[in-house]
């Protein structure tokens, strides 16, 4: 019998993250639009990738700032001025574009973060970040 | 109801600006503390990295939220 792999929460989690709500936005694509139309799907879609870019740029940013040792300042200029002037600017330019409803938008901007609540909370719900306190490991004993 | 549109055009940007310092106020806030658990602990650096991220992205979203909010109050305006 193969043993579960033991899932932690750090990078990879975001990682999982932002997998899934690729997923889910692949998904959405594909049901929303007979349903709601090409263009609500396409919104929906077009928020959720800039949240996910968003995202892992922020991710990419933290790493690369915070760091023992020597830090690569060129590398955190590229990463700060794409993630702050560049990203922030498409995300004006989606919500500037008239064909696309705010309420998509808002739903795509905010599928990353409700991905990562749900998984959180399955976590929770499953004790999969609980350790074994001292009686217990005693009971066990 | 005459004034509504003066009050909107004065509120919308005013509640914009107002969530920007508090999203600023709450990052520095998030930030700082991490930096402050992660000198205390630097062997749990990599988890206080990713709540740290996961709280800066919520509070980001927040502020996109207000911004989407004063588009929705700027068409009302026309």
């Amino acid at each position: 019998m193969t043993q579960p792999t033991k899932t932690t929460l750090g990078f990879d989690f975001i990682l999982r993250s932002l997998k899934t709500t690729g997923i889910l936005l692949l998904l959405c694509l594909v049901f929303v639009s007979p349903y709601a139309g090409f263009y609500t799907a396409l919104a929906i879609m077009s928020a959720g990738i800039w949240s996910m870019i968003n995202l892992y740029f922020l991710v990419a940013l933290v790493r690369a700032a915070i760091r023992p040792g020597q830090l690569d300042k060129i590398q955190v200029a590229v990463l700060a001025f794409v993630k702050f002037p560049l990203l922030y600017l498409a995300g004006y330019f989606l919500l500037k574009i008239e064909v696309f409803g705010l309420l998509p938008l808002l739903i795509g901007f905010s599928l990353p973060l409700a991905v990562v609540v749900l998984k959180v909370v399955s976590r929770v719900l499953l004790g999969m970040d609980n350790t074994p306190t001292n009686n217990q490991l005693n009971e066990a004993l | 109801m005459e004034h509504f549109g003066s009050m909107l055009a004065l509120a919308a940007p005013l509640g914009l600006g107002l969530a920007a310092v508090g999203s600023a106020y709450g990052i520095g806030r998030a930030v700082g503390s991490a930096m402050e658990a992660m000198g205390r602990q630097p062997e749990a650096a990599g988890k206080i990295q990713v709540a740290m991220i996961i709280g800066a992205a919520f509070i980001e979203a927040l502020t996109i939220y207000v911004f989407i909010a004063y588009f929705v109050a700027m068409g009302k305006l026309g």
